[in-house]
Order: C-alpha cells, then sequence, then structure tokens
C-alpha cells in the first residue's frame, strides 16, 4: 500500500507539471516568431543619446541591419550619425523631429522607407512629488511619453501593415520598470509607462493579423545622460525607494532589447529584478513561450509574496521618513 | 533515472515493511510511521496557509483603515450623467453626504442637481468646468470647501482601431481621462493635505476593466486607464503619511448614456472580445464603488469578472487586506493561466474574422 502511494504520489508530482506545460504549449498565443534583422530596417526614436543610441550601436555592428535614428536635435543626430559611424562603419540616416509633432515624424517616417523594426524610445523624465510637481512638466511626460508614441506607431503603422516584404516585423515600445511598478517621485512618468503597455495589449490584437510582433522594453535605471540629469532633482524618498533595482549599462540594455525582439517577445525584462516584476505582473499580457508561461503559473505567486514585502518595506521607509521630518 | 528513483524509494519502502512484518512490534511500528506520515502530510496542509495568513497579516501594507462617509464631502467629477450621477444620488441618500459634482455641461449639472434633490431631498452643489482646464477646476475645488472624498470619475471612451482612429480622439481620451485627472487631483491635494478634520481620507480614480486589459479597438482607452495605475500606485506612497487612501475602480462596461453612444462605432471585433465581461447598471457600480473607498481599498472590482481580473492584475499593487493578499497569492497561479486561456481564445476569434475577410 506504501508503495502505490508513494509511486502514485510521486506520478503525480511529475505528470502534473508536465501535464501543465504540455496545455500551455497548445494555448500560447500569439505563436512564437522568429524576427530576423540582418539587413533590415529598423528605426530608433530618441536615438540620439542614452539607450537609443545604444540601440543604434547595436542595430548596426550586431544586426547589421539598416539604422534611422530620430530625434529633435539635428546637432546631436548628427554627433550619432558621426560616433555609429566611427564605431561601425555604417551610415546611419538621421531625422530631426519633435514627436509631439505628428505631421514631423509622418514625414520622416516616410523619408526613411520601409521599417522593419520601429523601436518607439523616446522619454523624458522628471522625478518629483505630485504635490510639488508642475503640471507643465507632467503634461510633458505624458505628451512625449505616451502621446508621443501614438505619433510615431501611427505614422509608422500603414507602412509597415502594406509593407512588401511579408516577413514578421516589430514595434518595441521602451517602458521601463516604473512601467511595472508606480513607486514615490513617479507620479507622472509611471502614468506615461504604465500607459504604454494598455496600447500595447490592444496594439497587438490590432496588428497581429499583419505578422506585426509587439513588445514592451522594461529597462531600469540605465547609465545615460538622461539619468545624470534626473538623479539631480529626485526627491530624497524616490531615491531610497528607486534604489531596490541595481543601474545598468546602456549597451547591455540595447543587448536584452533586441533579444526580446528577434523572438517577438511582449514582455523584454532586462535584468533579475525586471524578470522578477515581469512575472509578479504578468496578468492578462500575452505570452508566447511555453516555458516563460509555465514559470509564470507557478511563480506568479511567490511573486506576490516578495511583492508585498517590497511594498511593506517601502511603506515603512515612507513612515520613517515622514515621521523625521515632521 | 525516474524509474530508478521510483525503484529506489519502493525498495526503502519494502525493507521497512518486511522488517517490521517480523516482528509484532515491528509491524505496529511501520503502521505508525504511515500514519504519523499522513497526520504530518495533513498537519503541513492545514498549518502551511494559516502561517502564510499570519506572514500576511503581518505585513500588508498599508494597514487596514476605515473611511467614515456621513456628514462629510464628496467631490465628483463628470458627475452629472452615468456612473458619476449614480455616485452622487448615493453619496446623497444611502452615505449622508454632502455632494458636489463637476462637468462641462452647465445645463446638464442643472438636471442632475434637480434629479439628485427629488430623489433625495439634498441638494448637491455643482460646478461647471473642463478637466482639461486646472484654472477651472482649481476654482470649482476652492468653492466647493474641504473635500473628504475626492472621486475622479470623467471619461471619454471612443473605440476603434488605432489605424483606423484619428490621432485627435487619441489625444482627446488620454487628455480628459488621464491628464485631466492629474489636474483634478493636483487641485484637490493642497486642501486635502492641509485639512483641519484629520480623519481618514479618499482620492478614488474611475479606471476600466479596460485598465486591467488591453483589447481590441481599445488602445487609446487602454493608454489612459492603465496610466491611472501607474499614477495611483506612485501617489499612495506619496499621500500615505497624510491619511489620504488611494482607490482604483473597475468597473465593467456600465449601461449609460456613454455606453450607447459608444457601441454604435465599435468595430465588429471589439464587440466580440469585449462580450467577455457582462455589462452592470450604474447604481451597482456606484454601490461597489462606496463600498471599497469605505475600507481605502487600493483596487474596486465591481463584479466577477472584475475581482479575477483584480487577482491576475495584481502585481505590485498595495493591498490592505490580509484575506484578500492571501486569495492573491494562492489564486494567481491559476488567474494567469485562465488569463491564457481568454487570450487564445481573443487571438482566435481575431485570426478567424482575419481569415474571413481577407
Amino acid at each position: 500500500m506504501a508503495d502505490a502511494n508513494l509511486a502514485f504520489g510521486t506520478l503525480l508530482l511529475l505528470i502534473f507539471p508536465l501535464a501543465l506545460l504540455a496545455l500551455l504549449a497548445l494555448i500560447v498565443r500569439p505563436r512564437p516568431v522568429k524576427i530576423p534583422l540582418k539587413n533590415r530596417h529598423v528605426f530608433i526614436t530618441g536615438g540620439s543619446s542614452g539607450i537609443g543610441l545604444a540601440l543604434a550601436h547595436a542595430a548596426a555592428a550586431a544586426e547589421s541591419a539598416r539604422v534611422s535614428i530620430l530625434a529633435r536635435s539635428l546637432d546631436k543626430l548628427e554627433e550619432a550619425r558621426d560616433s555609429i559611424r566611427l564605431a561601425t562603419g555604417i551610415e546611419a540616416a538621421i531625422y530631426a523631429a519633435d514627436v509631439r509633432d505628428f505631421d514631423a515624424v509622418k514625414k520622416a517616417v516616410d523619408s526613411a522607407g520601409p521599417i522593419d523594426v520601429l523601436i518607439v524610445n523616446q522619454g523624458v523624465f522628471f522625478a518629483g512629488e505630485l504635490e510639488k510637481q508642475e503640471l507643465s512638466e507632467v503634461r510633458f511626460m505624458i505628451d512625449v511619453n505616451l502621446l508621443g508614441s501614438f505619433n510615431v506607431v501611427k505614422a509608422a503603422l500603414p507602412g509597415m501593415k502594406s509593407r512588401s516584404d511579408r516577413r514578421p516585423v516589430s514595434i518595441a515600445l521602451m517602458s521601463s520598470q516604473a512601467g511595472q511598478v508606480g513607486v514615490y517621485g513617479y507620479t507622472a512618468y509611471s502614468a506615461s509607462k504604465f500607459g504604454l503597455r494598455g496600447m500595447a495589449e490592444a496594439l497587438q490584437h490590432e496588428v497581429i493579423a499583419d505578422d506585426i510582433h509587439v513588445s514592451l522594453i522594461f529597462p531600469p535605471d540605465t547609465e545615460t545622460p538622461g539619468l545624470a540629469e534626473e538623479t539631480k532633482t529626485r526627491p530624497p524618498l524616490t531615491s531610497i525607494i528607486a534604489a531596490s533595482s541595481g543601474a545598468m549599462k546602456a549597451d547591455e540594455v540595447a543587448r536584452k532589447c533586441f533579444d526580446g525582439i528577434k523572438l517577438g517577445s511582449f514582455f523584454v525584462p532586462c535584468n533579475f529584478e525586471g524578470a522578477m516584476l515581469a512575472i509578479a505582473t504578468a496578468g492578462l499580457a500575452p505570452q508566447r513561450s511555453p516555458l516563460m508561461a509555465f514559470v509564470e503559473v507557478v511563480a506568479i505567486g511567490l511573486m506576490r509574496v516578495v511583492a508585498l514585502f517590497f511594498q511593506w518595506n517601502w511603506y515603512g521607509s515612507i513612515t520613517k521618513f515622514a515621521s523625521k521630518n515632521k
């Protein structure tokens, strides 16, 4: 009897996960995809500095793609083009436009020619309590990070839908760990980055029939000129709380970004904390990989406990800071 | 390798069994061990959840709160129709609160005030302002006086594929639903932070099930409603020290004039997919809303599907209720599985529709 119980139990312990994995392999949608980058056209907004510039370098050198970068400042674009030419020998096309100006973006996109990988990467960030922040700063973040992304996608979409090269293509939206969790000082920035997820989930529904694959990239603080500027004005509590996740180098983020784009992954985390966050916040996001789906189903409960511990820690810091500064 | 493992385990238990049978006391020892093992297993099955619940009770933040509404001031934006008007009625009648409503149209505000007076005898204060105009909102908020429950409820929804939608419509939804909410909160926050009545107060943001999942035809609307969550998670960090409690309300399609208008323009696929969740009456949504506000719940779902979505999308949202936290931890895995089934169903509908219409 003991034999039977033990054997049965062991069988169950092994069969159940395998059955779950098999079920997930059947139901995960959209289906897995491979998006080739070699000799294809990568168009990067916010491409003159920071993560965008690192993406342009990586696209040219590592991925052998044709590269176009869009940004506001012609000077910085020319510097970027020089830097890419110096490092890779490749001539990036440059387009000066403000993403808040749809017509300018449309002109740039039309000049650039058919786009295979659209990386909507422009972004601005000012940390600050909503109580203290100027509404003009709030509006700036939402206009550039969210509305600007709508402008870019809307400009590029017709061309991508009606492309002659019918191989799979990608729309990648640069989010942030602040688009996975909102913390002290991030009301406007997190609002803009969470908004990208709402757009992305719906957009993937709308473009899957044209073999267009949407990815959301979730970098942590990344060592860029933007970060250097922003840390000067961070509220103390923001620094305390945001320190929970380490910083990365821009080229590491670029590497993870292209790894994810090439598989059409909907969520593309860039480091360990990002991967934990991606599991915790899986929600109703689509998942192409049965293995990743399995990890999500099995680990999301534990991740929720970890999340609650983080909030316990953060609210503790807030209380401590508040009592010290009354 | 696995069969070797099973054989090894069977050998061990065989040895125990036969050695034990060799003597009377030996046999009883073996049976005692089996009974012990079962007992230990059952004890574990009961103790583990209790231990988890105890742990969660210790760590859930912010702590539970009760927010009284009687004779307090409820300020509702988008309060002249739909869910907002139902909230105003309920605040006045069921909750015994002082009510202010803000909306764009003075005519609709006067109609609303009459309707509230007729139904409840209570005189609601009305303020005409467009939430996109911060100065107008600020004037209204200051005229209204100290606010105890701020319900940021205004919202616009125009369905449509991003490819087919005008950017002016996208901008409209984001300006009213998201930027407008920033305007309202920013206008009310100083007064709420420096209030003389230091009892707990509430900022409730009207989201939507479309703020829990984005589906076909909802790029702009879901963007605006997901944005509210990002704002809310950060805002709660910033205002907890002032005993201000943030709630996100997640109604499904609700039977309002707004819904009637919007359904006329829905793309077919949106109707197919959105039908996955049933519609509710505005009064039912209002009831759930106040239930949630009164306990300072961060997530306030309004129906069963909403509750499932709330668990699935718990992510890093705060949770005050240890019981709810326990349900989240134990059920999220299953909810993720259900979510993947929904996407399997939705992408199937999309593929079927696409092939029919090529």
